[in-house]
């Protein structure tokens, strides 16, 4: 418990409710509109305080992408802040890197020590110094947030370095891309309106999004909208589904080429939709006719008999253009995905469900002011390390390929300090182990977080972010069918010595700003050439003029950026709409109105945005590109084609290992909620029933599940809702770190096990491919 | 003075538990899965993989029925437990003597001994806390992301749960008993 120890208890007690769950009162109460930031979605909160408490966080009815509902997650928020485990103050590394000996120190200690580093690790000055103002050797990764965008901002445009890695790579990386290239945008599922909907992987009852959820469970079972699962697993989605379709995990693509067969022998498809907005649709229809991509070909592959892939192909094209192949969050299933979801873009296109009402919509975006950087330019600074790994590399790279590259010395300068804020690789990216030795070759670890998981553990300096309760964040903008734009903001000061990401960039950015201009003023030749013969102060006004001083992004507050943001745009009077309520948009005045306890309408039915594009996509040919020439100018394919030879078989006797949510839990970050943990108090490894049986395995037994790359061992949980030969547990679990009294060594962790395999698109971890065995112990 | 009840919508639960936590915060109710006021019930799928039954896999939320003839305040030798203005199933923790004959008399297993009273307790509708304040729903209908829940006054004709009740077929839990709840399931 080295950190809880060695936090100095100086500072004066914060006010603590006294209980886990505390009761509301009836007295008067403050309440803030907030947004939460139990997970990525950003629902509208309102958080009541009583007493300097947080006692409740209620749903705020204004906001039309949450729709007045909070989820358990939600309303467990209270934990995020009151979570005695919580990072207090800042910390310096004391110990070995990983045996979580760290002490406290102040905000001022820790930026110096970012800066020289201490005798137990190097800093930024040494590091710079020794690489040249090479800026690159400086790694950096970060989660989904409103914050990210600082965070990223700060270190790729005033610290200057371009090896930037994200969670797309391990999420939604193959499917944003393969929609955005197909359609010209990922879009939304209009679930509010669609008549059918194929959700394949996808598992909206347990993986909440907002709408998707709220909207589409209110439809199903024979009210409106017809739900068809696809998944090994018999998931609380199918469970509300009209039909469940059991398949063979990594073969929806198979699925997908049959369904489109049936509708292109059939001639099903919309020819109107397809004569006016399809690029290359002839050669498609060509190529999955040509290589017979038969329901009874696809029945051998998926196990999903033909007589199914029809009805259901024929059903969608019935019900188009208000049918929808759902396209999914967190894909790569298997080294395909990009591929497959490709083909659920064309399918979906094929029964013109797209820019529709009713189907794949991609609505508008209320607009917001700029926050404009003036960002230096480093000669010294290399590109990314990960080009190359996957045919297509963007600026959020591949974490498993970047990682990986790093350890195998195949890099052309060397990485040697790594920035971590609101992520953590340690149990996030697939192949801890590995994970383990890129933060152990490191000559620097800063980790922002507000809980002390497995990544603090390996860090040395540790600077904890305020919780969402306690700071107020950039504004956003959400787009839809019925845009707004929503603001997070303070509800309680913060408890502890913590900040918000912008402050504690700006602290750093005051202590590093003259002494790593001093360093690019030694190495920078091109400096150099602009300041040669320059007196002091015309050099000072160089530094200043072009973006060297790195505090000149944090001028201005959070507040008052946000304000000017919204200002600019829509006026003061919006600006204190979005204080007061915690939403804004332009017909909020007159479109919000109650229509019952549970409904809300939020625009009037004639003023939503469902068809935006007016025949032109935003794609390079203005229409839904059925064939991409530039894939195969890579070597790669142009339209979805099932690649046997990328497929990952099970062979006999052993297991295809799934991971995936449930509603109770957000991956790592909740781990140690207890409000959450009273629900579901540790993961279970899914197992067939029958399968255990044979196995000698019951309920409750421990397990060892191992890979070729890890073991873990976890309590088994015999089911018929999974295939056989497929195992599964939810992510989430099985943390590391001691200092998570809740979460520590509770469950197993699934990256563990799960082996570091990339699709070759975008270099994104395929995560279902991995091949198990297990053993009673 | 109101009576009041709720229709349930339970084809649209996703047995996500928002509800029951949402109950926990709004009422300092205690950790653990014995001391919930609400739940969901799950009716576990039939059959064998991949030849399982969807229609035989329900989400049932439940929670006190708040009975019209409710056993556990016929039961009860201290008058602990009683009916407040507005119909609702309430208990006296100053009366109550944890004897437990309500729990034993309750057919929906609604009741529960919270540890810090030494009490019973049990769903009040939200009684103390969001009625008390002049809020018209409870924590757990005003959650809901599925919105199952509709909380209303029944002896106002025109109110959204009278509306729905004459409009939705609808049933009770374990309606053979004759405990007349004022839970509605929407069918």
């Amino acid at each position: 418990m080295s950190i809880g120890i060695l936090q100095s208890g100086e500072a004066d007690k914060p006010a603590l409710p006294s209980s886990i769950t505390t009761r509301t009162g009836t007295r008067h109460a403050k309440t803030v509109p907030t947004l939460c930031e139990m997970c990525v979605n950003k629902c509208a909160a309102i958080a009541r305080v009583e007493e300097g408490l947080v006692t409740k966080l209620d749903p705020n009815p204004l906001f039309p992408k949450s729709r007045n509902m909070l989820c358990p997650r939600g309303n467990a928020g209270i934990q995020a802040l009151y979570d005695p485990d919580r990072i207090k103050q800042p910390l310096i590394r004391i110990g070995e890197r990983g045996d979580g000996k760290f002490k406290a120190v102040s905000w001022e200690e820790a930026y110096e020590a970012i800066l020289n580093g201490t005798d137990r690790f190097k800093g930024l000055a040494q590091i710079l110094d020794e690489e040249k103002d090479n800026r690159s050797t400086i790694g950096y990764c970060a989660g989904e947030g409103m914050a990210e965008h600082t965070f990223r901002t700060f270190l790729a445009d005033k610290l200057g370095s371009s090896n930037f890695v994200n969670h797309a790579s391990v999420c939604l990386q193959t499917t944003v891309s393969g929609h955005a290239l197909t359609l010209g945008g990922y879009g939304t599922a209009d679930l509010a309106n669609a008549e059918y909907v194929i959700m394949a992987g996808a598992n909206r009852a347990e993986a909440i999004i907002t709408p998707d959820t709220m909207d589409l469970f209110k439809r199903t079972k024979g009210r409106g909208a017809t739900l068809i699962c696809v998944d090994p697993r018999f998931t609380n989605t199918a469970a509300k589904a009209d039909r469940w379709v059991p398949v063979r995990a990594g073969t929806d693509l198979a699925f997908v080429l049959a369904l489109t067969y049936v509708a292109m022998e059939e001639e099903r498809y919309s020819k109107a939709f397809v004569r006016e907005h399809a690029h290359g649709f002839e050669e498609y229809k060509e190529h999955i006719l040509h290589n017979r991509y038969t329901p009874e070909w696809a029945e051998k592959i998926t196990g999903i008999p033909a007589d199914t892939i029809r009805t259901i192909s024929r059903e969608f094209m019935r019900h188009a253009p208000k049918a929808i192949y759902y396209q999914g969050r967190r894909s790569t299933f298997s080294i395909q995905d990009f591929q497959l979801r490709r083909a659920q873009a064309l399918f979906s296109a094929m029964g013109g469900g797209v820019d529709v009402k009713g189907g794949i919509i991609f609505g508008k975006k209320l607009p917001l002011g700029k926050h404009e950087i003036n960002a230096p330019m480093y000669a010294n600074a290399g590109e990314r390390i990960d080009k190359g790994v996957a045919a297509i590399i963007g600026g959020s790279g591949s974490w498993i390929g970047w990682r990986n590259r790093i350890l195998e010395g195949k890099t052309p300068y060397p990485v040697r300090a790594m920035f971590t804020y609101k992520q953590n690789p340690m149990l996030t990216i697939p192949n801890t182990a590995k994970t383990r030795q890129l933060f152990e070759k490191m000559d620097l670890v800063v980790t922002i977080d507000t809980m002390p998981g497995d990544t603090v553990i390996m860090s040395d300096v540790v600077l904890p972010e305020s919780t969402y309760l306690e700071r107020e964040d950039p504004v956003r903008s959400f787009g839809g069918a019925e845009p707004a734009i929503a603001l997070r903001q303070k509800v309680v000061e913060p408890l502890y010595e913590t900040r918000p990401v912008a402050e504690i960039l700006k602290g750093l950015a005051q202590t590093l700003t003259l002494p790593l201009w001093k360093i690019t003023q030694k190495y920078d030749e091109d400096v150099q050439e602009e300041i040669e013969g320059k007196k002091p102060e015309e050099i000072e006004a160089y530094y200043r003029e072009n973006g060297f001083d790195l505090t000149d992004m944090f001028r201005h507050s959070q507040e008052e950026i946000n304000r000017e943001m919204v200002i600019s745009k829509w006026g003061e009077a919006a600006w204190k709409t979005l204080r007061e309520k915690g939403v804004f948009y332009p017909e909020m005045a007159t479109g919000f109105r109650q229509l019952g306890a549970n409904v809300f309408q939020y625009y009037p039915e004639e003023k939503k945005y469902y068809s935006v594009r007016k025949g032109s996509f935003a794609t390079p040919s203005k229409k839904i590109e059925f064939i991409l020439p530039n894939m195969a100018k890579k070597g790669l394919d142009a339209m979805p084609a099932w690649r046997e030879e990328m497929h990952v078989k099970t062979p006999k006797g052993k297991f295809k290992f799934l991971t995936g949510r449930h509603a109770q839990f957000t991956q790592n970050g909740t781990a140690n909620n207890a409000v959450l943990l009273d629900l579901i108090h540790e993961n279970h490894l899914w197992i067939n029933k029958r399968k255990a049986k044979e196995m000698g395995i019951a309920f409750g037994d421990m397990v060892e599940v191992r890979s070729r790359v890890g073991a873990v061992t976890i309590k088994a949980y015999p089911t018929e809702e999974i295939a056989p030969d497929t195992l599964f547990f939810v992510h989430g679990f099985g943390a590391q770190s001691d200092a998570l009294s809740l979460a520590y060594h509770n469950g197993a962790a699934d990256n563990v096990i799960i082996e570091d395999v990339i699709e070759p698109y975008f270099g994104a971890a395929a995560m279902h491919t991995t091949i198990v065995e297990i053993r009673r112990v | 003075m109101a009576r009041y009840g709720m229709a349930l919508d339970y084809k649209n639960c996703i047995n996500c538990k928002a509800c029951e936590v949402a109950c926990k915060e709004e009422n300092g109710v205690l950790l653990g899965a014995d001391k919930h006021r609400i739940w969901v019930g799950v009716n576990e799928v039939k059959g064998e993989w991949p030849l399982l039954d969807i229609v035989s896999s329900t989400f049932m939320p439940s929670q006190c029925q708040h009975c019209e003839e409710a056993p556990c305040q016929m039961v009860c030798p201290t008058q602990a437990t009683y009916y407040d203005d507005n119909h609702v199933v309430r208990v006296d923790s100053d009366k109550c003597i944890l004897c437990s004959y309500c729990m034993n008399a309750c057919p929906y297993d609604a009741r529960y001994v919270d540890d810090r009273t030494v009490t019973v307790d049990k769903c009040t509708f939200c009684s103390d806390t969001r009625l008390a304040r002049g809020e018209t729903t409870t924590a757990c209908q005003n959650t809901c992301p599925t919105k199952v829940r509709t909380f209303g006054d029944l002896d106002d004709p025109e109110s959204e749960i009278s509306i729905l009740l004459r409009t939705r077929e609808h049933f009770s839990l374990k309606a053979h008993l004759g405990t007349k709840p004022k839970l509605f399931y929407l069918t």
